[in-house]
């Protein structure tokens, strides 16, 4: 089971939310396939990628509206994972008939959560807290925008 | 989470950046991959991870438990790691026994033996405990390594380069064994790495670094082969032929025919990259869109042969490029053929002058 540890926590409801509804799909996902299940992940899958997106629409609006002076390489990054999305769908189609894809799609769930979508919005934790308290911020972010 | 978080690590010498705003996460029972050339900064982020470099900015958590942020680091021996590095790091006046027990010092002498023990029988070595590191193989060495490291349970194992010191023939055994070992632990392991093959072959997931201390493409071994971001990173991968040329109407003319490039505006001049094993060669065209070659060398590397060829006619007629293909390839039997190229192995980039 995935769960997400503080160290994961970006402080902000909204997107935190978001990110502990993935973490319900990944497990609801596992589950299945655990469970002698994996047809169920033709509906859980694409549950999960259509979720993501609307999780980068929503993150991008909130971040939008807070002037978040790093806002364009962040959605940059989140056209990026576009082909990481449609992987998934590719392995949930497979799941069923070839069982080695089922190990590979758990696989790229994780890491997709944990190190491209939270890994990447801690990077605006800083500026969520510092606008929340009305402090100063720099760029904005934990790190430079190269 | 079960595994390694790191977050945001930034690290310069003196002005020199050397990591930029670097982050990854290893799950329990995965394995990543730093790849890149040296000086790129993977082997500085690895010791940073270990405890032997200290923190600048960022965070590093191991089982949810922070081991290090701007102030506050626990020292390595306490973070729970195990280490495998190039040179095996063995104390020669030691036997392998003494090697493996080594970080067990928190253990009674008697379970230290035991667990020492164990582990050497799981590398195949208990008939050499009581041999020294200069009795050995730089293979068994290097298991030995890998026992230690296992030895005390780590939450974390870091490899540095861990199978360079090896023969090609040794070195795809023991990375096989160590990976066998390493999935069996289900522990958490980054590795770095500048050997693409390795790499792709140890991986969960690969992290490409660049020259500049950041991450520029990260994903599954099969993703950063066959959708590389830009150039750098397509090459990283062997030899590639180049194309260049302008985009017109929404495509670049190759030899091969066109690619297509509709979200680039025409006369911008764009470089295709061809993997050398993206392009096959037949005897007869079978499929519309071969192209017909003349071939000028062959030279076998022993499990592929790269072919050199030349267009045979059309606009780009003298044109050379070269293929990889299985096995050896006898020039003087196959002097026409017909190329065909996958195309999952072209890449289009702009011309930039350090191909990113």
């Amino acid at each position: 089971m995935v769960q997400i540890s503080p160290s994961f926590k970006i402080e902000s409801e909204t997107i935190d939310e978001d990110h502990r509804h993935l973490v319900e799909i990944i497990n609801e996902i596992t589950k299945a396939i655990d469970d002698g299940q994996p047809q169920e992940c033709a509906r859980l899958v694409p549950d999960f990628v259509a979720f993501s997106k609307q999780h980068f629409d929503r993150e991008e609006a909130l971040l939008a509206g807070l002037s978040y002076p790093l806002l364009e390489k962040h959605r940059r990054h989140h056209i990026s994972l576009d082909d990481k999305l449609q992987t998934m769908l590719n392995l949930a189609a497979r799941v069923v008939d070839h069982p080695p894809a089922r190990d590979s799609l758990r696989k790229e769930l994780v890491f997709f959560l944990l190190d491209d979508v939270i890994n990447e919005d801690l990077n605006f934790k800083k500026f969520l807290a510092e606008v929340e308290t009305g402090a100063p911020n720099d760029t904005g972010a934990s790190g430079p925008d190269k | 989470m079960q595994g390694l978080h790191i977050h945001g690590i930034h690290h310069a010498y003196g002005d020199t950046d050397v990591l930029n705003n670097v982050s990854l996460t290893v799950p329990a029972g995965e394995l990543v991959c730093l790849l890149g050339p040296s000086g790129c900064g993977k082997t500085t982020l690895l010791r940073i991870a270990a405890g032997l470099e200290k923190l600048q900015a960022g965070s590093i958590s191991i089982d949810e438990t922070v081991v290090a942020e701007p102030g506050s680091e626990l020292p390595p021996e306490d973070r729970k790691i195990g280490f495998m590095f190039q040179d095996y790091a063995l104390f020669p006046h030691l036997t392998i026994r003494a090697n493996v027990s080594f970080g067990l010092f928190r253990q009674s002498k008697q379970a230290a033996d035991a667990r020492a023990m164990e582990m050497l029988e799981q590398v195949g070595l208990t008939r050499h405990a009581d041999d020294y590191p200069h009795m050995l193989s730089g293979g068994q060495q290097q298991r030995v390594a890998l026992a230690r490291a296992l030895a005390p349970a780590p939450r974390l194992v870091l490899l540095d380069e861990p199978f360079s010191g090896l023969d090609s023939t040794m070195r795809a055994r023991i990375r096989q064994e160590t990976l066998t070992m390493l999935k069996q632990t289900n522990v958490a392991t980054l590795m770095v790495t500048h050997d693409p093959r390795e790499a792709m072959f140890m991986s969960d997931r690969i992290k490409v670094m660049g020259a500049n201390g950041q991450v520029l493409q990260s994903g599954r071994p099969v993703d950063i082969y066959y959708k590389p971001v830009d150039e750098y990173v397509a090459r990283l991968f062997g030899p590639v032929n180049i194309i260049e040329g302008p985009v017109t109407d929404g495509k670049v003319e190759t030899s091969f025919g066109p690619v297509i490039s509709d979200e680039i505006p025409d006369g911008e001049i764009m470089r295709v990259l061809i993997r050398l094993e993206g392009l096959s060669l037949h005897n007869s065209s079978a499929r519309k869109g071969d192209i017909p070659v003349d071939v000028l060398s062959a030279h076998l590397l022993g499990d592929s042969s790269i072919v050199h060829i030349r267009m045979r006619e059309g606009a780009n007629k003298g044109v050379e490029y070269r293929a990889r293909v299985q096995g050896s390839f006898d020039p003087a039997a196959n002097g026409q053929l017909w190329a065909r190229v996958d195309p999952r192995c072209i890449f289009q980039y702009p011309d930039t002058e350090d191909g990113r």
